[in-house]
């Protein structure tokens, strides 16, 4: 690897140090832990330098504290608020000039002395700025926003010239060196070869006079503005992911075809598995109960077809990925349904109890991807007062619509379940969120909405995480819940719409959760849609139905997620079915290119930059992979809700979430310890 | 980190027309505003045959973009043109890998205040080697003021706006009300020895080559 340090400041040199510290008399330290490097140990070798330099003058420092990414304004500042500096007169950064900025900004009632130069990183001095990318490599971009590349075959005038010339080399080169510096190549020596390499000439007719104006200071500071709004609309962190979502937002759904074999697993929800309650060779109808709830955190399982069972094996299990038991029924399509499916009238007037009892009997579990039985959700402990219920309609995963079609076609029928949920919680304030990237979900719910009901739709800007509950609570009600905590301990309880649907079929039609609404999406799909599925459905017919081939190779072309493309889980078999959770299935062509090799954490702050519960995401690699778990504790791993944006976004490809999971897993199990 | 916008049509249409084309898009740095719709559209109207396209993150990372080179190469052999979509960065990146081929970026690239760091903010550093933040209360006169007036506000603002653009507050101003407000306007009183700007020539480059 050619990286390259990009080290942003050094220490001022100790003449002018032991000159600042003349001034002052008690000085608290801030020290930015640096970016953009090899992120290898927490070394305090600066400190320890600095401290040197002063001598005696060192007792004036009554505190020392070390930040990453100082300049992160929101997490610095809560830390930085946090530390106790009624004790000192002046405050001494060694940082790049950002975090001595920031802090100056921050405590603009006390001298803020900076203690570090910042180094030049650019070869350009009309536009002061230099700049690389997000990786460590030589090639800088000095931002000027009238691009030269395509003059000079890809070799930056602006960066790589000592002159800055635009139409030509100066003429001092020797040797192809230059002669500011002539350790340095000449970089028009260097764009002539690049350019007779191509097959092109240089024409000085072809470059255009550059324009020292741009880009204007207006446009400069319109855009760190429109990006710093974006940042923080809402919460904080998270991402802009491309939507996706219009191939199939106006697909009605439709009925998927009914499958000849159904695979139903018997675990499809969180806690245990439930027990089968059939036998190899019975009968089953429509609806009917296959397997028993084994305790309280686990939820009963019914047939989706009618016909007979034929096994009792393992297979695949979509979410977990390893072998587990299903029960395979073969459909002898009769459609025969199960007697005890009968519409109830007068649910209004039902206890509480028996709302639950149904609920739970009829298999309703969270549809929105993680499966908790939804009566354990609405039984919270006596001692928690819920207050408010959240119906997430966010669906702030690409590609998905499922949730978003509920919401158009089916408005009245959430509104009755949101009536149940509010008679079992006894909750006032009810809040349906909704992104605003589904206008017609929003104008449809407002027209059926019950105005003199507590129940108020909310649109949120469109931003990947809202959909987590954690985020939802903070934006919405600006309740944080603790470290470790679960929404109830707010007083909070959140549904997904799509449960909220599945309560109103079980209470109002019946109807035991045998079925649910997918999305279908992706690339090079035939029929791309939003479909009622039954539970159980086996991959393979959907990928026949929907993709019109056969499924034989389909997955060494192509890679299929079950759930958003985001926090989806790449399946490995065909032979596997869909389970409550499966909120849609994603088809992508897979890249020709695999890029698998980890490297290193160089430090560029983008997994805290993005990180909607505010951790450090980058320590639970370095722990990870120097195979020293439960150092990340101290650095909240156990808030970590999975949401990905992190391993998404980190500029050296590690997978964070394996590390993640890893840690959780150690500390889980220490806890218990 | 680096924002961009794409070149006007008529810049780059005469350029490329009735080539094949390979294209390279950069989906940014996924935090901020990158303009994949744009992108997107512009490819979508280019009436040239395209030979293939690869998307990846962090064009700017030269190990990923060799990887995407080898895993393309049947494509990029048959193409006349790379045509690139990304930052300045990426741009280099992709023309040093392919010497012989012909690469364009159809971007401008400019930066986002702050970003040097890794926040946007509303103030930026410039990397002058000689921290001056000591005499100004924390606010930069070099990254702020466009005439990088060290020793004084040159005298042309006028209702604490800057008369290079009435938009922009005056750095000066800013550091005079901020240093009022710390009760040392006496530091106004030093004298800011010259600014070395030679640091800005392309002297030794501050970065070291890791292992």
């Amino acid at each position: 690897m050619s990286l390259v340090d990009y080290t942003k400041f050094r220490l001022k040199p100790a003449e002018e140090l032991r000159g600042t510290f003349k001034q002052v008399n008690r000085i608290f330290i801030l020290s930015c832990a640096k970016c953009y490097k090899i992120f290898e140990e927490e070394n305090e070798e600066e400190y320890t330098h600095l401290l040197d330099i002063l001598g005696e003058d060192h007792k004036k420092i009554v505190g020392h504290a070390k930040i990453d990414f100082l300049c992160n304004n929101f997490l610095s500042e809560k830390r930085i608020l946090n530390l106790d500096l009624s004790n000192c007169d002046s405050v001494g950064v060694n940082s790049c000039g950002l975090g001595i900025q920031f802090v100056a900004k921050l405590l603009e009632g006390k001298p803020v002395y900076a203690l570090a130069d910042s180094v030049w990183q650019s070869g350009d001095y009309a536009t002061e700025i230099g700049y690389h990318g997000v990786s460590l490599e030589e090639e800088k971009c000095a931002g000027c926003s009238q691009c030269y590349l395509n003059l000079t075959g890809g070799i930056c005038p602006i960066t790589s010239c000592a002159k800055g010339l635009l139409n030509g080399p100066c003429g001092g080169a020797t040797d192809g060196k230059c002669e500011v510096n002539s350790s340095l190549d000449c970089a028009w020596v260097k764009i002539h070869e690049r350019l007779k390499k191509r097959g092109e000439k240089f024409t000085l007719e072809s470059v255009p006079i550059r324009d020292y104006s741009r880009p204007s200071l207006k446009l400069r500071s319109d855009l760190s503005l429109q990006n710093q709004t974006l940042r923080g609309e809402g919460f904080y962190g998270g991402l802009h992911p491309l939507e996706k979502k219009g191939k199939t937002a106006d697909k009605k759904i439709e009925s998927f075809p009914e499958p000849k074999i159904a695979v139903i697993f018997l675990s499809q929800h969180a806690g245990r598995r439930a027990t089968p309650s059939v036998r190899v060779g019975d009968e089953v109808k429509v609806g009917q109960k296959i397997g028993e709830a084994d305790g309280f955190i686990s939820s009963p399982i019914h047939s989706s077809i009618s016909g007979k069972v034929i096994s009792i094996e393992e297979r695949i299990h979509p979410a977990f990925q390893s072998k587990d038991l299903a029960i395979i029924i073969e459909n002898d399509g009769g459609n025969k349904v199960d007697p005890l499916i009968q519409p109830c009238k007068d649910f209004e007037n039902l206890p509480k109890e028996k709302l639950l009892e149904i609920i739970s009997e009829r298999g309703i579990v969270g549809l929105g991807g993680a499966m908790f039985p939804t009566h354990v959700k609405l039984s919270p402990p006596k001692k928690k007062k819920i207050d408010t219920l959240i119906v997430n309609g966010c669906e702030c995963e690409p590609y998905l619509n499922g949730d978003n079609r509920i919401m158009i076609q089916h408005p009245k029928e959430i509104f009755v379940g949101i009536r149940i949920i509010q008679g079992i919680l006894g909750v006032e304030r009810i809040f349906v969120a909704v992104e605003d990237n589904k206008l017609e979900a929003i104008t449809t719910l407002n027209k059926f909405l019950d105005k003199s009901s507590s129940v108020e739709i909310v649109s949120l800007k469109t931003k990947y995480p809202q959909g987590a509950e954690k985020v939802l609570i903070k934006r919405i009600l600006d309740r944080e819940v603790p470290s470790k905590g679960l929404p109830l301990d707010v007083g909070v309880v959140v549904s997904n719409v799509g449960t909220v649907f599945a309560i109103y079929q079980a209470v109002v039609e019946g109807i035991p959760l045998f079925q649910r609404v997918i999305t279908v999406s992706g690339e090079n799909l035939a029929k791309p849609g939003n479909y009622w599925v039954k539970i159980g459905t086996p991959f393979k017919d959907i990928i026949e139905y929907c993709f019109d081939k056969k499924g034989e190779k389909f997955l060494e072309e192509y890679e299929l997620k079950m759930g958003g493309p985001i926090m989806g889980i790449s399946q490995t078999s065909l032979d596997s079915a869909v389970i409550k959770g499966t909120t849609g299935f994603i088809v992508l062509r897979k890249s020709p290119v695999k890029v698998s090799e980890e490297r290193d954490c160089i430090k560029c702050g983008r997994c805290v930059e993005v990180c909607p519960m505010q951790l450090y995401p980058l320590y639970y690699s370095l722990y990870g992979s120097k195979g020293e778990p439960g150092k990340a504790i101290k650095y909240n791993v156990e808030d970590c809700m999975e949401c990905r944006c992190c391993e998404s976004i980190c500029s050296s490809k590690i997978a964070l979430l394996s590390f993640i999971k890893q840690e959780k897993e150690y500390a889980r199990s220490s806890n218990k310890a | 980190m680096l924002v961009v916008q794409i070149k006007p049509e008529e810049e780059i249409l005469p350029k490329i027309s009735s080539k094949r084309l390979f294209i390279f898009e950069c989906l940014g740095c996924q935090e901020v505003y990158f303009p994949t719709k744009e992108v997107e559209k512009f490819i979508d109207n280019l009436k040239e045959e395209i030979v293939g396209k690869a998307s990846l993150d962090y064009l700017c990372n030269r190990e990923f973009v060799k990887e995407y080179i080898e895993g393309y190469s049947k494509q990029i052999k048959k193409a006349q043109i790379i045509l690139v979509f990304s930052c300045g960065v990426g741009v280099q990146i992709v023309s040093s890998l392919l010497e012989d081929k012909i690469v364009y970026t159809c971007c401008d690239t400019l930066y986002l205040n702050g970003f040097q760091g890794l926040t946007v903010q509303e103030f930026n550093c410039d990397q002058c080697g000689e921290c001056h933040l000591n005499y100004t209360g924390g606010i930069c006169p070099i990254a702020q003021c466009p005439k990088h007036m060290l020793n004084g506000p040159c005298g042309g603002s006028q209702g604490g706006k800057c008369e290079v653009d009435p938009d922009v507050p005056c750095a000066w101003q800013q550091i005079v009300d901020r240093l009022a407000k710390l009760r040392r306007l006496d530091k106004l009183e030093e004298l800011v020895t010259p600014q070395n700007w030679s640091v800005g020539l392309i002297s030794e480059p501050p970065v070291k080559r890791l292992p």
